[in-house]
């Protein structure tokens, strides 16, 4: 568990998806600025198509590798006992892969409906 | 911050009081506590997503709840961290390629990441989010 991503893969991954996420968040707060208002009509219809839904899922697997790698980080600078590092880690990691499990399912019930 | 100077006080023993922080620490910190702040915001994140994608309804009352009280502190403590966060990780990836990662330009970045992510929230606090 602790080696989920270590070394220079962790450190790859943390500026690849810091370099996504940036480019993303730009695009998205000139879409916001400089879009229609955005209202709830317009947001259903965009993670219903299928780029939508692809693109919500992908913000939030960057958004969730880029977090495990910074708290994995953080988790093994700051705590020592071997058990409760492992259980934090544990605990972090299942709620990263529930909360990317819930976007996918949110998208694809979108588009069933 | 008040600090003896080395001649007129010896160091005998370690003072954590005496320690300061450069603000290059400060910056780094504060990365990694706007960090954690997101990665809490995370999960609360997609109920939101969720939710607005629920009804017209949801999606109104989730829009009227940022716009309350407490809603705004929120939104304010989120743009905090994300902005830190952001533009704090724009300084590290500009570093990696080996751009102002001498002392005086690390110091001075630091200082303008540190002064620009209360900008924002500031903003947010006293005009909302829309």
């Amino acid at each position: 568990m602790v080696r989920l991503f270590s070394g220079q893969r962790a450190w790859v991954a943390q500026r690849f998806t810091a370099v996504v996420l940036l480019v993303l968040a730009i695009a998205a707060g000139a879409w916001l600025l400089f879009g229609a208002p955005l209202d709830h009509g317009s947001w259903r219809a965009l993670l219903a198509t299928g780029h939508g839904a692809v693109l919500a899922v992908l913000v939030f697997a960057m958004l969730a590798l880029h977090g495990w790698v910074g708290a994995r980080d953080i988790v093994l600078d700051y705590i020592q006992p071997r058990g409760v590092r492992l259980a934090l880690l544990g605990v972090i990691a299942l709620v990263l892969a529930a909360t990317l499990i819930r976007v996918v399912l949110i998208v694809a019930t979108l588009g069933a409906a | 911050m008040i600090m003896r100077s080395r001649s007129e006080a010896p160091l005998r023993f370690l003072n954590l009081y005496q320690i300061r922080f450069p603000i290059g620490a400060i910056a780094s910190i504060a990365h990694r506590v706007s960090g954690v702040l997101l990665l809490i915001a995370l999960p609360l994140l997609v109920d939101v997503l969720e939710r607005s994608l629920r009804s017209e309804t949801e999606f109104d009352a989730l829009r009227a709840a940022a716009s309350s009280g407490w809603g705004t502190l929120l939104m304010a403590v989120a743009a905090w961290a994300a902005a830190h966060h952001v533009f704090a990780g724009i300084r590290h990836l500009l570093m990696d390629v080996g751009i102002g990662s001498g002392l005086k330009q690390a110091r001075l970045s630091a200082r303008v990441v540190l002064a620009a992510a209360p900008i924002i929230a500031f903003y947010v606090l006293f005009r909302g989010l829309w």
